[in-house]
């Protein structure tokens, strides 16, 4: 970063390089990350429906498959629109170093991509439930990692010292289990049994609760570990530069959810439990976008 | 042959001949920087010194940004240098995120990452990188660390307990060594400058160069 001064004697600018903190990965990825859960997140609710509640599902298959297939792509869209050069993509599949989560990760979400659309030929075209069901299946195997490859990658930017490859997992595959939830409940809930939207809200409370654990231990607990943590962590504490947002999404995606959803079943109301649906996911952006930006402000050198 | 750099801090005078030489020989944009002498003032007026510590790219040996590389654009060379190949870089900053020493950017004219590389090219064709000869006090010592007989490897032996690198606990064995350096100068988390208080007054903050 530079930074300089005018002096008025001569008008000359002075410049002085100095290293400073900045912005590498911008909200570009925490949309990214959050397009991701929701695709991911509801095919696993849809191969839940079909497994506990088959006579439920009727048409939804080549719905949940579509609602997929767009989030995935807005996944997709947004990881090329935060490339410096977005027409070089190509290399990765010409040029993949395969140590590296980004590419493994590219090719697992392309082949995602590719078996997301069989599914939609299968339910649309070919109207054929069985072979759908089948394929469903290894279209779940295939999404567990396509989840979790943005953990990997998260771990293996070491310099920042936040991001753990065990905690990042769990927290990845509950954000998906909470946004595909939410999402189900949202868009499909009116289709659904009040059954199908207890189960449904159980699983959305459950991984509400369980985040909410996680990033609550690594708030407390986090700084006893590295002193770089630490450091990072002084931006959700106190005046820190993210602490508002932090606790707003920690709110919104967490805790009032739970709430919402503890209400709606006593009043067997499903407005309710859509309200708890939409607070999820919005606060599901924010916590993604304060976890990946306070680290960032951390000076390297 | 394992090219490594060392730095006599004590030897140095925070001139930034270094930094200049190499801001001209690899045409390094303003707001970005592959070298940096960076200061640190200690202590309390009238007890105070200026301390000043060299800062480049590592090449380390364990190098996050080469593993994380996407499509291997950051590559190790033979003689140990951690290289770049721009016509191949995708943008995707995910070296700059790896970096435990904040040594990589995004060059804002050609959008791609960028880095010391050692003078990687000088040094094919049996020169010394830019700074080493800009240094005028010889803190700058460039070698190769299989070689015992060479320069670099005599001053780490002469020099054992005395020599450190930055962060060694992230495992990423630095080919870049500092003697007398220490946690004031080597941890970015032992200082900061205080806004108000820069080498000169009335600082605007620029855009980091190459970022969205």
């Amino acid at each position: 970063m530079a930074t300089h001064e005018i002096l008025a004697a001569t008008n000359a600018v002075v410049t002085l390089d100095v290293a400073l903190p900045g912005i590498v990965w911008p909200w570009l990825v925490t949309v990214n990350m959050w397009a991701k859960s929701i695709g991911t997140g509801v095919i696993f609710m849809l191969f839940l429906l079909i497994k506990k509640y088959p006579n439920q599902v009727g048409n939804l298959r080549f719905q949940v498959t579509v609602v997929s297939i767009v989030f995935i792509h807005i996944f997709l869209l947004f990881t090329l629109a935060d490339l410096h050069q977005p027409f070089r993509m190509w290399h990765i599949f010409f040029y993949p170093n395969v140590t590296s989560a980004i590419a493994v990760g590219a090719w697992m979400a392309t082949a995602f991509v590719g078996l997301l659309f069989l599914l939609a030929f299968l339910s649309f075209v070919k109207k054929n439930d069985v072979a759908f069901d089948k394929t469903l299946a290894w279209v779940v195997a295939l999404a567990i990692p396509v989840t979790l490859y943005t953990a990997g990658l998260m771990s293996q930017c070491t310099a920042r010292e936040l991001w753990q490859m065990p905690t990042e997992s769990a927290q990845m595959i509950f954000a998906a289990l909470l946004s595909g939830s939410a999402f189900m409940i949202l868009v499909f809930g009116n289709k659904l049994d009040w059954e199908v939207n207890k189960s449904l809200s159980r699983i959305l409370a459950l991984s509400a609760f369980i985040s909410f654990i996680l990033y609550m231990s690594e708030y407390v607990f986090g700084p006893m570990k590295a002193e770089e943590l630490a450091a990072v962590l002084e931006y959700i504490k106190g005046d820190g530069e993210y602490a508002v947002m932090f606790w707003i999404g920690q709110w919104m995606a967490y805790l009032l959810p739970i709430f919402f959803i503890v209400l709606s079943r006593i009043n067997k109301s499903k407005p309710i439990l859509k309200f708890a649906a939409i607070l999820a996911l919005v606060g599901l952006w924010i916590v993604k976008h304060v976890w990946l930006m306070i680290p960032q402000l951390l000076p390297m050198s | 042959m394992q090219l490594g750099f060392l730095v006599d801090l004590h030897l140095c005078m925070g001139c930034k001949g270094c930094e200049i030489a190499c801001k001209v020989e690899n045409e390094v944009p303003l707001s970005t920087w592959r070298l940096r002498v960076k200061y640190v003032d200690v202590g309390t007026f009238p007890e105070t010194k200026r301390t000043f510590t060299p800062l480049r790219c590592n090449h380390c040996e364990n190098a996050p940004c080469e593993r994380i590389c996407p499509v291997s654009a950051l590559h190790y060379l033979d003689n140990g240098i951690v290289n770049i190949d721009k016509e191949r870089c995708i943008g995707c900053a995910g070296c700059v995120m790896a970096c435990p020493y904040g040594a990589i950017y995004i060059d804002p004219q050609t959008q791609t990452a960028d880095k010391c590389t050692y003078c990687a090219h000088r040094v094919a064709s049996s020169m010394m990188p830019a700074c080493v000869v800009a240094c005028p006090v010889q803190a700058n010592i460039f070698g190769d660390l299989d070689d015992v007989n060479s320069n670099i490897s005599k001053y780490i032996m002469k020099n054992q307990a005395n020599v450190a690198v930055r962060k060694p606990e992230k495992g990423t064995n630095p080919h870049h060594f500092y003697v007398g350096g220490g946690n004031i100068n080597l941890n970015p988390l032992a200082s900061h400058r205080v806004d108000g208080h820069s080498l000169f007054n009335k600082i605007t903050t620029l855009p980091v160069g190459g970022h969205h």
